[in-house]
C-alpha cells in the first residue's frame, strides 16, 4: 500500500513532469543567459550556505558536545527552534531586522540599506539551515569515543594535533553528509528567497515565476528538474557517506568505562561560548521581532502596541484554520504510512526492506517546488482531477514530509528495545498477547512521534503548495508571503507567530505527554 | 628506557584525593611502585581505580596530594608531556588509522630520526607478532589483536610507566588467561613500570608484584599477592580476595604479631597471625580462614595428633568441583555455615549429613576484625 501510493503520488507527477516539457525547452533553458545565470546563482547559493552552515553547526556542535561550555544544555535547544518552525520566518524576520525600514538598519543605525539580494538570502538561507548542520555534526561528534582523544594526548600529541588527526578525519564523513543535507535544504527553499532574494534570481522562485506569471508549465518544469539533478545526486551521496562511515569507523573494543571529553584550552572554551551566545541570541532575535512586529501597526513609522494584526489575521481568513486543517490530516495520514513503512522495515525486516526505506525517504530529495509542478501536471485532468482542492494539498505535504516521519518513527522504534518483541515471544506471551502489550504500544508511540512532527513541518510548508492553492484553499504560510510582499508586515508577522506558537506548544504538550520515548532530534 | 634511581621509588602518590562533585573517588591515596616492578590496583566497581589511574595519565588533576614520577612532581604537566602511556579498557584505537599507523602514531610526536622510528615499530610490531597485521584497520581485527595493538601503541613509547585500565575485560575467558601469561612475559621482558588496574583477584594475583587493594576510594592493603591472601590486613581485603570463612572468637593473650584466640566448639585456644595488631586480651574478634585451610577427617576415627584446634562439623552439602569437593559445613557455636574445600580420594567422603574433624592449625587462621 505504501509502495503503491508512493508510486502513484511521487513517481507518476515526477514522471509526468519530466515527460512535460520538450527537447527546445530545454535547450531554451540551456542557452538563455538569464536561466545560465539563474542555474549558477542556485549552485552559488547552496554553496555558499551550505559552507557557512556548516561551520558555524560544526563550531557550535563542538562547542556544546565537547567544550563544555557553560550552558551548553540551553545552547543545545536554540537550533532546535528553526527546525520545527517554517523556513521563511528567517526571511521576514532579516526584512523587519535589517530591511529598508529594518529596526536595525533604519532605527537604530539610521541606514538607508536594505538586505533584499544574495547576501540577505545568504545569512537568511544559513540561520535557517545551519541547525541541520549542528544536529548531524553534534550527532558525529558524539559517537567519537573521548577515550580516543585522551589516547592520542597521552601518545604526545597536543590539542590541535589530537583535534586534527583525530577529530577531524573521524567526522569528516558525516560532516560531508551533514553539509549534503544543508544543500538540499537550501536547494529547495522557496520562501526565503521568494521574500528577501530581490533580483537575485534561483531556480526554485523562477519556476514558480514561470507559472504563475507566464503560465509557461513547461519551462516552470525544466527548471523544476533542473533543480531535482543536483538535489537526488546529493541524496545518494549523502547515503553513500553515511554508510561508509557507520561501516568503517565503528567504535571498537566495547565495553569500557568512558571518559569525559578532554577540556579545551579556557581561551577556545570562552571564545566558543561567545560565539554560541551570539548566534543564540541571533536566533533567538528572529523570534522577538517576528513577536514584535506582530503587536506592531505600521513597521517602521509606528511602533504602539496593538493587538488588531492578531485580530484581523484571525477573524479575515480563513488561513490559519487551513492550515490547521490539512496539516492536521496530512499529518495522520503520513504518519500512518510512515510508521507502516518502519515497522516494516526495522521489526519485521521485509527482504524489501532496503527498497522500501529508499523511496520512503526519497521523497527528501525532491524539492517541494518540483512537487508542486509536477502535481499540477499529472492532476489537472480526470480521472485524477485534483488541481484546486484541498485534497492534493493535503497530499502534497503528506508526500513532503512522509521522510520526516518515516524517520522519526524509525528513531523511535528504534530506540525503544530493539529485541522487546522477541523476548516477549521467548517469554511465553502468544502472538495475540505480544501483539496487544508489546507491539502496540510501541507502534502507538512511534506513530504519535510522526504525527506530531509532520504536523508541525506541514503547518509551515510553502514550496509545494503554493502552486496547488486556489481561492479556497489558501494556507497561512502562502498568506505570510503574500502579505509580506505587499508590505503588510505585521499581518504578516502575527501570522507567523501564530505558526511558531502552534508549532511550540504542539510540540511542547507531545513532549509532555511522551517525554523521553520520543526521539524527535534523533534524526 | 625506564629511569629514577634504585633507591628511590619510580612512582609516588602522596595522599592523592580526587573528588567528583559529593563523591570522593579518591580519598588519601599513599603508594610507591618500585622501578620495573607490576604493580595491581584491585577493588570492586566504583572504588576509585580508573580515576587514579587517570590521575597518573595526567587525565585529571588530584585535588590534593602529589604524584611524582622518577621524583618529579606531576601537578600541572599535560598528559602529552608525561612519559606514561595508557591501555585503555576498550582499546580506543584510532578506527581511521592502520595497525601500522596506530603503533606509530605517538612517535612522530618525538625528536627521532624516520630510521629510529621505523626501527622500534617495526621492533614492537614483530614483539607483539603483529606484523602480519599492519595494514589492517582495526575492526579487521579481534579482540585479542586489538589489545595487542593497544599494548604495542604504548610500548613502542618505551614510557617511564604503562598504565592498564582493565585491559582484558574486553576479552572471552579463554583468550583472557592466555593473553594475561602474555601480558606478564611482555611487561618481564621490557621491564617496564606498569600499574594495573582490575577487579579480577585472580589476576591480580597472578600478575602482580605487588597488589594495592581500594575500597571507597581508600587503600586497604598493599602487600604482594601472597602476604594479601595470607595475610588481609583486613575484613574487606579477606573477602574480597578468595573466599573467607569469619569465626567468632575470643582474644585470650596478645603476642607480637600474633594472638591466641579462643573459637567456639573447642577448648585448645587457637594461635592466630595478627598482623594489623588488632587483638586486645578479653576483645571480640573474627578470626578468617581460608577454605582449604583445614584438615579434614571423618568424625568416628580417633583423632590424630594436631597442633591446632579441632572441630565438629556435618557436611549440609557438597559440589564436587573435579580437583577437590567445596562442603558447607554445620559447626555448632558457628552461625554460618564454614566453607571447605578439599581433595577427596572417596566419592561419599563429603555426601550430605556426614559429620567431619575439621583441624585447623596454628599459625594459619587471621584475625580480620
Ligand atoms: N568524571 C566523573 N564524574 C563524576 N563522577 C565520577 C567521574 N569519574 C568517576 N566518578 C565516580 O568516582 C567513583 C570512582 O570511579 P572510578 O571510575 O575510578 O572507579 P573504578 O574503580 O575504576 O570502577 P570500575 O571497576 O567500575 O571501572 C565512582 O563512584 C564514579 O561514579
Ligand atoms: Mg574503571
Amino acid at each position: 500500500m505504501v509502495v503503491a501510493a508512493l508510486a502513484l503520488f511521487v513517481l507518476y507527477p515526477l514522471l509526468v513532469a519530466a515527460a512535460a516539457p520538450r527537447a527546445e525547452d530545454w535547450l531554451r533553458a540551456l542557452t538563455t543567459a538569464r536561466w545560465r545565470v539563474t542555474m549558477l546563482n542556485t549552485l552559488q547559493m547552496a554553496a555558499l550556505s551550505t559552507i557557512s552552515s556548516v561551520i558555524i553547526g560544526f563550531l557550535y556542535a563542538y562547542a556544546v558536545t565537547r567544550a563544555r561550555i557553560p550552558g551548553a544544555r540551553l545552547f543545545m535547544l536554540v537550533p532546535l527552534l528553526p527546525l520545527i518552525t517554517p523556513p521563511f520566518v528567517s526571511g521576514l524576520a532579516f526584512i523587519l531586522l535589517f530591511g529598508r525600514r529594518g529596526l536595525v538598519t533604519y532605527e537604530l543605525l539610521g541606514l538607508n540599506t536594505d538586505i533584499y539580494g544574495w547576501h540577505g538570502l545568504w545569512l537568511a538561507q544559513t540561520v535557517s539551515f545551519f541547525p541541520i548542520a549542528f544536529l548531524a555534526i553534534a550527532g558525529v561528534l558524539r559517537s567519537i569515543n573521548p577515550n580516543l582523544e585522551r589516547a592520542s594526548e597521552s601518545l604526545g600529541a597536543g590539542r590541535w594535533t589530537t583535534f586534527r588527526t583525530v577529530v577531524v578525519p573521524l567526522a569528516a564523513p558525516g560532516v560531508g553528509a551533514a553539509a549534503l543535507l544543508v544543500a538540499i535544504a537550501v536547494l529547495g527553499d522557496f520562501g526565503n528567497p521568494m521574500l528577501i532574494a530581490g533580483r537575485y534570481r534561483v531556480l526554485a522562485t523562477e519556476a514558480y515565476l514561470q507559472i504563475s506569471g507566464w503560465a509557461d508549465m513547461r519551462m516552470g518544469a525544466v527548471l523544476g528538474l533542473a533543480l531535482l539533478m543536483p538535489a537526488i545526486a546529493f541524496f545518494f551521496l549523502q547515503r553513500r557517506l553515511q554508510g561508509s562511515s557507520v561501516g568503517r569507523f565503528v567504535t571498537v573494543g566495547g565495553r569500557g568505562s568512558r571518559i569525559e571529553p578532554a577540556p579545551v584550552s579556557p581561551m577556545a572554551r570562552w571564545g566558543l561560548f561567545t560565539f554560541c551566545l551570539l548566534i543564540a541570541l541571533f536566533m533567538l532575535a528572529k523570534y522577538a521581532v517576528i513577536l514584535l512586529g506582530a503587536f506592531t501597526p505600521v513597521w517602521g513609522v509606528d511602533y504602539t502596541f496593538t493587538l488588531d494584526n492578531f485580530r484581523r489575521v484571525v477573524v479575515r481568513g480563513p488561513e490559519l484554520w487551513n492550515s490547521l486543517r490539512f496539516a492536521g490530516s496530512a499529518a495522520l495520514v503520513c504518519a500512518v504510512l510512515a510508521t507502516i513503512s518502519a515497522y516494516l522495515v526495522y521489526r519485521v525486516k521485509v527482504p524489501f526492506g532496503r527498497a522500501l526505506d529508499l523511496v520512503s525517504l526519497l521523497p527528501a530529495a525532491i524539492p517541494g517546488t518540483l512537487l508542486g509542478i509536477a502535481y499540477v501536471l499529472a492532476f489537472n485532468t480526470p480521472p485524477l482531477q485534483l488541481t484546486g482542492t484541498a485534497t492534493i494539498i493535503v497530499i502534497s505535504m503528506v508526500f513532503s514530509y512522509l521522510p520526516v516521519g518515516y524517520r522519526i518513527a524509525a528513531a523511535t522504534l528504534h530506540q525503544l528495545a530493539p529485541s522487546i518483541e522477541e523476548s516477549a515471544a521467548d517469554m511465553g506471551a502468544s502472538s495475540m498477547r505480544t501483539f496487544f502489550d508489546v507491539v502496540l504500544p510501541l507502534i502507538s508511540t512511534s506513530f504519535s512521534a510522526a504525527l506530531v512532527y509532520c504536523f508541525v513541518k506541514a503547518i509551515g510548508t510553502l514550496s509545494a503548495v503554493v502552486f496547488l492553492i486556489s481561492h479556497g484553499t489558501v494556507v497561512a504560510s502562502a498568506s505570510i508571503l503574500n502579505l509580506a510582499e505587499q508590505g503588510y508586515w505585521g499581518w504578516a508577522a502575527a501570522l507567523a507567530s501564530l505558526l511558531v506558537g502552534i508549532a511550540l506548544l504542539t510540540l511542547g504538550v507531545a513532549k509532555l505527554v511522551f517525554g523521553r520515548r520520543f526521539a524527535f532530534f534523533d534524526i | 628506557m625506564p629511569e629514577g634511581s634504585a633507591e628511590r621509588p619510580h612512582v609516588e602518590i602522596r595522599d592523592v584525593s580526587k573528588t567528583f562533585g559529593h563523591v570522593v573517588a579518591v580519598d588519601r591515596l599513599s603508594l610507591d611502585v618500585a622501578t620495573g616492578s607490576f604493580t595491581t590496583l584491585l577493588g570492586p566497581s566504583g572504588c576509585g581505580k580508573t580515576t587514579t589511574l587517570r590521575m597518573l595519565a595526567g587525565f585529571y588533576d588530584p585535588d590534593a596530594g602529589d604524584i611524582l614520577i622518577g621524583g618529579v612532581p606531576q601537578q600541572g604537566i599535560p598528559p602529552n608531556r608525561r612519559n606514561v602511556s595508557i591501555v585503555f579498557q576498550d582499546y580506543a584505537l584510532f578506527p581511521h588509522m592502520t595497525v601500522l599507523q596506530n603503533v606509530s602514531y605517538g612517535l612522530k610526536f618525538r625528536r627521532l630520526d624516520k630510521a629510529e622510528r621505523d626501527r622500534r615499530v617495526s621492533r614492537v610490531l614483530e614483539f607483539l607478532g603483529l606484523d602480519a597485521l599492519e595494514a589492517r584497520h582495526p575492526h579487521e581485527l579481534s579482540g585479542g589483536q586489538q589489545q595487542r595493538v593497544a599494548l604495542g601503541r604504548s610500548i613502542v613509547m618505551e614510557p617511564h610507566v604503562l598504565l592498564m585500565d582493565e585491559p582484558l575485560s574486553n576479552l572471552d575467558a579463554k583468550l583472557r588467561i592466555r593473553v594475561r601469561a602474555e601480558l606478564k612475559e611482555i611487561q618481564r621482558a621490557t621491564g617496564i613500570t606498569t600499574i594495573y588496574v582490575t577487579h579480577d583477584q585472580d589476576e591480580a594475583l597472578s600478575l602482580s608484584d605487588r597488589v594495592a587493594v581500594m575500597a571507597d576510594g581508600r587503600l586497604q592493603q598493599y602487600s604482594e599477592p601472597w602476604e594479601l591472601y595470607h595475610a588481609p590486613a583486613n575484613r574487606f581485603v579477606a573477602d574480597f580476595v578468595g573466599y573467607a570463612n569469619v569465626i567468632p572468637g575470643r582474644v585470650l593473650e596478645r603476642g607480637a604479631g600474633t594472638a591466641t584466640v579462643l573459637v567456639p566448639g573447642s577448648n585448645t585456644p587457637l594461635r592466630c597471625l595478627d598482623p594489623a595488631s588488632r587483638a586486645a586480651a578479653g576483645a571480640d574478634v573474627g578470626v578468617m580462614v581460608r577454605p582449604e585451610w583445614f584438615t579434614l577427617s571423618p568424625a568416628d576415627e580417633k583423632a590424630a595428633i594436631t597442633d591446632g584446634v579441632v572441630l565438629i562439623g556435618e557436611v549440609r552439602s557438597g559440589s564436587f568441583l573435579g580437583a577437590f569437593v567445596r562442603a558447607f559445613l554445620e559447626v555448632p557455636g558457628i552461625g554460618d555455615p564454614l566453607v571447605v574445600e578439599s581433595t577427596v580420594t572417596r566419592q561419599d567422603q563429603m555426601a550430605s549429613g556426614t559429620r567431619l574433624r575439621l583441624c585447623l592449625p596454628h599459625d594459619r587462621a587471621v584475625l580480620v576484625d
